[in-house]
């Protein structure tokens, strides 16, 4: 895609120069995914998202503003920017940064749902996955099953807490709020059974790219990923950060 | 740990079973497993075993009652506990279970009354503390040998089920490969009965008995060192499917703990506990109190370690979380709590039956 | 016995018990008594929305109780334009997101003709417009409104109580404020203090053995931080109306280095104007200590231009770092991070330049140009003295000057002479001398060695043999072991930056904060000169710059006032020639006229790292008083708080410091006393942005919510603008009061409060340019919260006039369209153009005298090793047996300055020490291990983390941990002590181990000795596990 249409004809695109760039591919191959976009509820909305990772710059923009849009409580997080420094191989640089958008990726295999003593926690008909909170008793069995650590308790409303899609937003028909105030422009959100949505256009374009994560657990997420490395699909083998954020509860 | 990729940014997600949760398996699985000694004496009226069975029922009993309020601590809202029986769902062991404690708990109240009534009777005849209680407690002191086979045998099957869900409950967790495996019911369930025959043998250790019981005693420490050797050998099948890599779901478990140096301390500790236990228990069987603290201590330690232990190790995070016991109800007041709830039980029912009466072999 | 045991034990289980549980059964108690969830059950407590927009229809639907109006941010220096979204009924900021309208926020931004609700509408789901017109706040940006309502605000003016930086408060009364600083006396039982009045003496000079100095006047001095919109009415006041020439920013200790390099190259060191890549349309992008989302001002949007860019495979990019950062982004592959010694890049550079000439990458064709015309003519939109000739001749009285019209004779005026009418020469066609503006083509990039000056030969070269040779000083294989990248990566940069035409760029900015800051800025910067891509789309650009609004405008006169006083004399700062001081005319008397007693910056801008160390001893004069206004120079300058802490406390040394602020910061901890100013959403302003939008912008502030300080007695919110009135009623100063101000007409006008200023200074705006802006409708109003100006608006401005300011705070601003970035005749140039000459060769820098040695620098682009005050390498003096290691900080992605106290924090609540694997397995050290950083200047503790993404040799340290104020330190204002957050203190900076400058006496900071900014990059350092 890329073209120098009028500079320096005379001097064309080096091999060697764009070796000098590029180096040596970064990311690991991994089995690529391509999704069934038209999902349950045909006919309805089933909400999803995509994110390019090489558009996230990390800013933790998504992060906070989830955090004001959702009373979020301090130490607790809905979403987060995993950043890593990783080492180079072999490459064009020692070493690079890595980031990766997490959230609650609303998985059409949900485990997070059966496990529920009291079902307050389920799939609604638009994709999305909520809890309950008149019902939800707060045991945090669901905590324990989804794969991605996308839930927590909520330590002022004693419930099981994720994203939502903010799912309230939605209603309102607006966007997430993570999605309306990303930086690079990373997050993309909309309706996976739209054909001729935005974000089914930019799943299509980036077809042989698409992601998710963990695909091995059988989850079946609607959050995917372009640029998504294989070393940080599931547990990432390396280094936890060093400090911990502050949780107040109790 | 891999060197090559450091994480500068991420958060840690908090322990959401709590040490009430430990608490909870640590004495549901003491109650079966006491409940299990207390069969061959109290049911099965197996000579020599009469004595310390009926010790077995009462540590059964003492750590049944206890288990369910450290459970019920552990939700985040625990005034909607008849929500479980609102809302039964059956796709979820929880759910289950919900309905398995009463089943298990309901059986062994009155499988421990039935059994007990003689002895509240005489304890009432004899004057002793509370003694008008006890009268009404014994309610006639008549054993009933067929409502106690009926008792009993609910209770069995309530600790079954309990056995099954508590195990099952935890293993379905995928997302977490060190609960995922099937052999961990298997653990829970060994490591609960020798449990319950430690802290039955502790309960023997301090009913002022003479030493005509002292048979049972060696039985029941031969009963642990098996139970030890099993918990060895259930412990070698486990990393043996890890290391060989013949099962995915043990080499996964073993994966993510085998790099970590506090994990490798742990297994050696537990390891040698068990070790220790058993040889203890096979060579010198007469040394109840040590055997019985060592049982309770690895039945303790290895639900701290896969619970609390477990979720220390993240999902999708690199490294491990590191849990700091909190002081408040949360963590170390809320173990305490359980333990005051518990020595209070003891103490209660203690007074209505001393141990020297429980202990004493009965004519 | 035995019983009573029994029963202890179970009363003793009992108690544990009912402790252990007090939380279950309160739990269970609340769940019927608590108060209610809300309505919503699957949403917790998520905010209701602020509207509806119907995903079929589009209908929009506002929501009553919430208020979303358009203002700016002050999360960093960006200024970026925000909506704020306002709980009605509590006041309570619920959310900041983007403002649509904004090129800051934006890309593209919508015009100003949309109305409001169609820019609600825009950012919503319908039809998927949110997307592509998504408007962000940065993470940063959606935290900083926790400062809002944070409990280390500054509510109402406080007076110290106990001695200087004790921590201890009390509020006292505005009027109490205004009449104890206006009048003086022995305000804190420690004897007289002159008050303002007393201080503002025009006329007595301030040492009458050196009048240069000035009227005494100007031993008050106001430091500012940057200009958030509101510097043209404190200047009004301080400059203006009460007369004192020190007023300065924080210029000095932010990117001050490279804005002087760029002054050098733009030919104006005062102004210092600067360019920006084009990353919307780059190919290549150079970053040479600026690192692209991750700081950068405008950080945003260069943030989300990079992200663009990289993934859509237009722009490739090169970030030369001695850290890794979050410019880097792996899964993108289009971007390379090169590491780098912290203050080498001029070899770096020096290195490219060398291969560009060695390999005819230098674009000569442009550089032969020698004026705009011809330029123009051959297609380019800029120009560089590339070809104008320079006196070379050593000893030649104007040597280092550019050859003038009047060196060879040609006829002018005395007085005119090596001014503006004195022309600049290039050789012509026939290898003559010839006044460059008057070429109509090219000329010679390479003189004859000589010209001939009455008979005379004198020895000449052309800027660019100059830089040349400069370049030539050293091979590669050299320039390479200095900055310690490869050779091959030196080359394969310059090939790359040179193969895409006019649409490649180099750029720096806070990197080059180091001991040779300016030469290693001007390198970098002069690089876009040799391909010419200044003003070029896709190349090098120039801000489009805001409306003005204080200044003799269309409307109003925000500038001028009868009585305004024209400040005279010598900067704090000794940002003038030394040659001009009475020292120097008496030292050469005696004979000596080298070393001055310190060093002089002549070609530096007004100087806030010389304004603590100057006033303190007294060099060149000491001060009466000191106010900071929202600044923190004791947190950001490396190396000062170690050498002033004690004086600074000592108000026998600087008698009086006030500040205005809305925080307790390590600057104005150390005040007597604090005015509460506004806080971001509260106040008023027109801010522009500082550079990297090629468009015009103005981004509107006023009060989207009720300013929380206390009101005075008038009834209006203690800030800034309310404590400069009182001042300047209570002394009478012209500018200000009934008669304060006019309208162009010269009517005049009261300046009373804020909004005197503020409207009339959007009536500046919205009036701007060929056309006014449109009106505001109604609707506008209401859905944008403006309605509550309406009435202020009404009454501040004429009929004609309202509406149309209106409009600027309904959309937050005045924009101009996206598309206008580009010349509409020339598609490939920019529409803002420099128009004034690159200077490859810049005559002021060539010429100044070092102060303390007499001697001469370069006047190009060079490589010069980091050196102290007087030239001595700093390794000459803490070599590297001693200090191993170089110690250097660079912005943390998350942090600024002062964003400590918000919930970015729970993030990263802690800045580790980056240590490279190999220096830390030299060191024994890993990671989450403790470890103590030594240099010259000091020492401190922090915790390592251990990665490749350094530079070896390197300490790196994330700036905006380490603190002590902004809520580290609890402080007590009358009897009520703040939170204690000891957690907010975590982590190290930098700054507090900076070097003294042993050369200037040990007890000064070391800056740049041209530019007089601070070095924070490469400090000599060792590390040691503790
Ligand atoms: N996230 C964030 N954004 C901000 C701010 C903030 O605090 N946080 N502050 C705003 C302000 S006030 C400003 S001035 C801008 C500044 O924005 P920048 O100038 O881009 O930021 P800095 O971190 O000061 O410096 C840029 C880079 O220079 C590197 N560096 C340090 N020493 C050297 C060196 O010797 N050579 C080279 N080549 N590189 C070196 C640093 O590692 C750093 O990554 O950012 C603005 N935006
Ligand atoms: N080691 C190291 N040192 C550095 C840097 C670095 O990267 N590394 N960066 C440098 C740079 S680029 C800069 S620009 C300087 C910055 O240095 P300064 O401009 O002096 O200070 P800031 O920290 O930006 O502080 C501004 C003060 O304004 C106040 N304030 C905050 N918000 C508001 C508000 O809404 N209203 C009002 N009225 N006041 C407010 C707070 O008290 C805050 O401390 O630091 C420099 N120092
Ligand atoms: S990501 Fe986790 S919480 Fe979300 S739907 Fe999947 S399993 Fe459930
Ligand atoms: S925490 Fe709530 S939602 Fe989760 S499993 Fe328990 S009851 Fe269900
Ligand atoms: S969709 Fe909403 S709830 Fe989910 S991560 Fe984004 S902001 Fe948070
Ligand atoms: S807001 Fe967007 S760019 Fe910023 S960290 Fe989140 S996903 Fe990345
Ligand atoms: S870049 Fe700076 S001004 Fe813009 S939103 Fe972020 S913090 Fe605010
Ligand atoms: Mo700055």
């Amino acid at each position: 895609m890329k073209h120098h249409p009028d500079s320096n004809p005379d001097r064309p695109q080096s091999d060697a120069r764009r070796a000098f760039l590029r180096g040596v591919p970064v990311l690991t191959a991994a089995a690529v995914l391509m999704p069934a976009p038209a999902r349950a509820a045909e006919g309805g909305q089933h909400w999803g998202m995509l994110i390019d990772v090489r558009k996230c710059i990390g800013c933790q923009a998504c992060t906070m503003s989830c955090i004001q849009e959702n009373a979020v409580p301090e130490g607790s997080f809905r979403t987060v920017v995993s950043t890593y420094a990783i080492k180079v191989e072999g490459g064009d640089q020692p070493a690079g940064t890595y980031v990766l958008p997490r959230l609650c990726n609303h998985c059409d295999e949900p485990p997070c749902i059966p496990v529920c003593p009291v079902s307050a926690t389920f799939k609604r008909a638009d994709g999305v996955v909520v809890v309950d909170g008149d019902r939800c008793v707060g045991c945090a069995y669901c905590v324990q099953a989804c794969p991605y650590d996308a839930r927590f308790i909520n330590h002022d409303t004693g419930k099981a807490d994720k994203c939502t899609f903010c799912a309230h937003r939605l209603e309102a028909g607006l966007l997430p709020a993570c999605v309306e105030t990303c930086v690079g422009g990373a997050r993309i959100f909309g309706d996976l059974n739209d054909a001729d949505g935005e974000l089914r256009r930019r799943m299509e374009a980036a077809a042989g790219e698409l992601k998710v994560l963990n695909p091995g657990q059988g989850t079946r997420p609607n959050v995917y990923y372009i640029g998504l490395d294989a070393r940080f699909e599931g547990k990432v083998e390396g280094q936890g950060t060093l400090w911990r954020p502050r949780a107040v509860h109790g | 740990m891999n060197p090559d990729i450091v994480e500068t940014v991420n958060v840690a997600r908090e322990v959401a079973w709590l040490p009430w949760a430990v608490q909870y398996f640590f004495l549901i699985g003491l109650s079966y497993g006491a409940f299990l000694v207390s069969l061959p004496g109290v049911v099965f009226r197996r000579a020599g075993w009469d004595g310390i069975s009926r010790l077995a029922l009462l540590a059964a009993l003492v750590c049944g009652l206890t288990a369910p309020v450290a459970l019920l601590a552990d939700l985040h809202q625990p005034g909607r506990f008849w929500h479980f029986y609102a809302y039964f769902s059956p796709d979820s062991w929880m759910s289950w279970g919900a309905f398995f404690i009463p089943v298990y708990l309901g059986g062994l109240m009155l499988y421990a009354w039935l059994a007990f009534r003689p002895l509240l009777a005489s304890h009432a005849a004899a004057g002793g503390r509370l003694a008008p209680l006890a009268g009404w407690l014994a309610f006639g002191g008549h054993a009933s040998r067929n409502a106690l086979y009926g008792a009993a045998l609910l209770a069995a099957i309530g600790a079954v089920l309990v056995a099954l869900y508590t195990g099952v409950e935890v293993m379905v967790v995928r997302a977490r490969p060190l609960w995922h495996t099937p052999l961990l019911p298997l653990q829970f369930f060994i490591t609960a009965l020798a449990g319950g025959i430690g802290l039955t043998l502790l309960f023997r250790r301090f009913a002022p008995v003479a030493r005509e019981g002292d048979a049972a005693v060696l039985r029941l420490a031969r009963a642990l060192a098996l139970t030890q050797a099993a918990v060895l050998a259930v412990g070698a099948v486990w990393l043996g499917l890890g290391l060989s890599g013949l099962s995915a779901v043990h080499a996964e478990a073993l994966a993510q703990v085998a790099p970590s140096a506090s994990w490798q301390l742990t297994a050696i500790w537990a390891a040698g506990a068990t070790a220790l236990t058993l040889l203890l228990a096979w060579k010198r069987p007469g040394s109840g109190l040590l055997i019985g603290l060592l049982a309770l201590h690895s039945a303790w330690m290895m639900r701290w370690t896969i619970f609390i232990g477990g979720q220390e190790v993240p999902k999708t995070g690199a490294g491990f979380y590191t849990y700091q016991l909190p002081l408040g109800p949360e963590g170390l007041m809320g173990i305490v709590g359980t333990a005051g709830l518990w020595i209070f039980l003891f103490v209660a029912l203690t007074t209505l039956l001393p141990l020297e009466r429980l202990g004493r072999p009965q004519a | 016995m035995k019983i009573e045991r029994r029963e202890l034990i179970a009363a003793g289980g009992l108690v544990a018990f009912a402790a252990g549980f007090s939380q279950t059964l309160g739990r269970m108690v609340s769940n019927f008594v608590g108060e209610a969830e809300a309505a919503h059950n699957l949403h917790g407590r998520s905010a209701e929305p602020e509207f509806r927009v119907d995903p079929v229809t589009g209908e929009f639907q506002p929501n009553p109780a919430q208020q979303v109006s358009y203002t700016a941010c002050l999360g960093c220096t960006t200024l970026c334009g925000v909506r704020v979204r306002v709980d009605k009924a509590s006041g309570r900021v619920l959310r900041v997101a983007g403002n649509p309208y904004s090129p800051l926020s934006t890309d593209p931004h919508l015009p100003m003709k949309a109305s409001v609700k169609e820019s609600f509408i825009a950012l919503s789901g319908f039809q998927d417009k949110g997307l592509g017109g998504r408007s962000t706040a940065c993470g940063r940006g959606n935290a900083a409104m926790d400062q809002m309502s944070s409990p280390f605000r500054v509510l109402t003016p406080m007076k110290r109580v106990g001695p200087r930086n004790g921590g201890q408060w009390a509020p006292i009364p505005f009027e109490q404020l205004v009449k104890e600083l206006v009048e003086g006396g022995d305000l804190f039982g420690e004897g007289h203090v002159d008050g303002f009045a007393a201080l503002r003496d025009l006329s007595t000079p301030i040492d009458p053995d050196a009048p240069q100095l000035g009227p005494r006047v100007n031993q008050v001095a106001v430091l500012s931080s940057v200009n958030d919109g509101r510097e043209g009415f404190a200047r009004r006041f301080w400059n203006q109306a009460y007369g004192t020439l020190n007023f300065v920013g924080h210029g000095s200790y932010c990117g001050g280095a490279y804005r002087s390099g760029s002054g050098a190259l733009f030919g104006d060191m005062k102004k210092m104007p600067h360019a920006k890549p084009d990353l919307a349309n780059a190919e290549f992008a150079l970053f040479i200590g600026t690192a692209p989302g991750n700081a950068g001002n405008p950080f945003k949007i260069t943030g989300a231009q990079l992200a663009k860019g990289r993934s859509s495979g237009q722009l490739d990019y090169v970030v030369v770092d001695p850290v890794l950062t979050n410019a880097d982004n792996r899964a993108a592959e289009r971007g390379r991070w090169v590491p780098i010694r912290p203050g080498t890049d001029g070899a770096l550079v020096m290195g490219m330049m060398r291969w560009m000439f060695d390999n005819d990458r230098v674009n000569t064709a442009y550089l032969s140009y020698p004026n705009l015309t011809a330029a123009e003519a051959a297609g380019e939109p800029s120009f560089t003295t590339a070809t104008w000739l320079v006196i070379t001749e050593a000893g030649h009285p104007r040597e280092g000057r550019y050859l003038r019209g009047s060196d060879i004779g040609m006829e002018i005026a005395e007085d005119e002479r090596y001014k503006d009418a004195d022309p600049y020469l290039a050789l012509g066609a026939d290898g003559v001398p010839v006044a460059a503006a008057t070429l109509a083509a090219a000329a010679a990039l390479e003189s004859a060695g000589t010209v001939d000056v009455g008979g005379r030969s004198v020895a000449v070269q052309t800027s660019f043999e100059l830089l040349r040779a400069s370049a030539l000083k050293l091979d590669i294989e050299a320039y390479s072991a200095i900055c310690g990248i490869p050779a091959d990566v030196i080359s394969g940069l310059a090939d790359e930056f040179s193969s895409h035409g006019p649409r490649a760029c180099a750029i720096a900015h806070g990197g080059m904060m180091a001991g040779n800051g300016f030469y290693n800025a001007y390198s970098v910067l002069t690089l876009n000169a040799l391909i010419g891509s200044l003003n070029r789309k896709g190349g090098f650009v120039m801000n489009g710059g805001g409306f003005k609004d204080a200044g003799v405008g269309p409307r109003y006169d925000l500038e001028t006032f009868p009585g305004q006083i024209k400040p005279s004399g010598t900067p704090l700062g000794r940002n003038v020639p030394y040659e001009k001081s009475a020292e120097f005319a008496r030292r050469k008397a005696e004979g000596k006229p080298y070393p001055a007693r310190d060093s002089w910056y002549p070609n530096a801008p007004g100087l806030g790292t010389q304004f603590f160390t100057g006033a303190l001893r007294g060099y060149p004069y000491g001060l009466k008083a000191l106010i900071l206004w929202s600044a923190n120079p004791l947190y950001g300058i490396t190396g000062l708080r170690p050498l002033i802490e004690k004086e600074l406390a000592d108000p026998a040394k600087l008698p009086l410091i006030v500040s205005v602020d809305a925080l307790i910061n390590e600057s104005n901890a150390f005040a007597d006393y604090i005015v509460p100013d506004t806080m971001m959403y509260e106040s008023w302003g027109w801010a522009a942005p500082w550079n990297g939008v090629p468009t015009k912008a103005s981004t509107a502030r006023w009060p989207v919510v009720e300013p929380k300080a206390v009101r005075a007695a008038d009834g209006r919110p203690v800030s800034m603008e309310s404590f400069f009135i009182a001042l300047a009623k209570a002394m009478d100063l012209p500018g200000f009061g009934p008669q304060g101000m006019a309208d162009i007409d010269g009517k005049r006008l009261p300046l009373e409060c804020a909004e005197d200023w503020y409207l009339r200074g959007g009536a500046n705006v919205a009036f701007a340019g060929k056309a006014p802006v449109g009106d505001a409708s109604d609707e506008d109003l209401s859905l944008s919260g403006v309605d509550r100006l309406r009435p202020a608006l009404e009454r501040t401005l004429k009929p004609e006039e309202w509406r149309k300011v209106a409009m600027l705070y309904t959309r937050g601003g005045r924009y101009q369209p996206a598309g206008e970035a580009q010349d509409a005749e020339h598609p490939e140039w920019q529409a803002q153009r420099f128009k004034g000459a690159l200077w490859l060769w810049n005559e002021n820098v060539a010429t100044a005298r070092n102060s303390l040695t007499g001697k001469r620098s370069s006047g190009c682009a060079t490589w010069m090793p980091p050196a102290f005050g007087d030239g001595t390498p700093v390794r000459d003096i803490h070599g590297e047996a001693d200090w191993p290691l170089l110690l250097m900080s660079f912005k943390s992605a998350l942090q600024n300055s002062y964003s400590i106290a918000t919930r970015i924090t729970g993030l990263h609540p802690d800045n580790p020490v980056i240590v490279h694997p190999e220096d830390a397995a030299r060191l024994g050290l890993s990671s989450g291990q403790r470890a103590r950083i030594q240099t010259p200047g000091g020492s401190a503790e922090g915790t390592v983390i251990v990665h490749e993404g350094v530079m070896r040799g390197v300490v790196a340290v994330e700036h905006g941990y380490g603190h002590r104020e902004l809520g580290a330190r609890a402080h007590r204002i009358g009897d009520v002590s703040q939170p204690q957050r000891p957690d907010l203190a975590a982590g190290v900076n930098i700054n507090d181990l900076g070097l003294p400058d042993p050369t200037r006496g040990g007890n000064v900071v070391w800056v740049d000795a041209i530019s007089g900014t601070a070095v924070r990059n490469g400090l000599p350092a060792r590390l040691s596990p503790v």
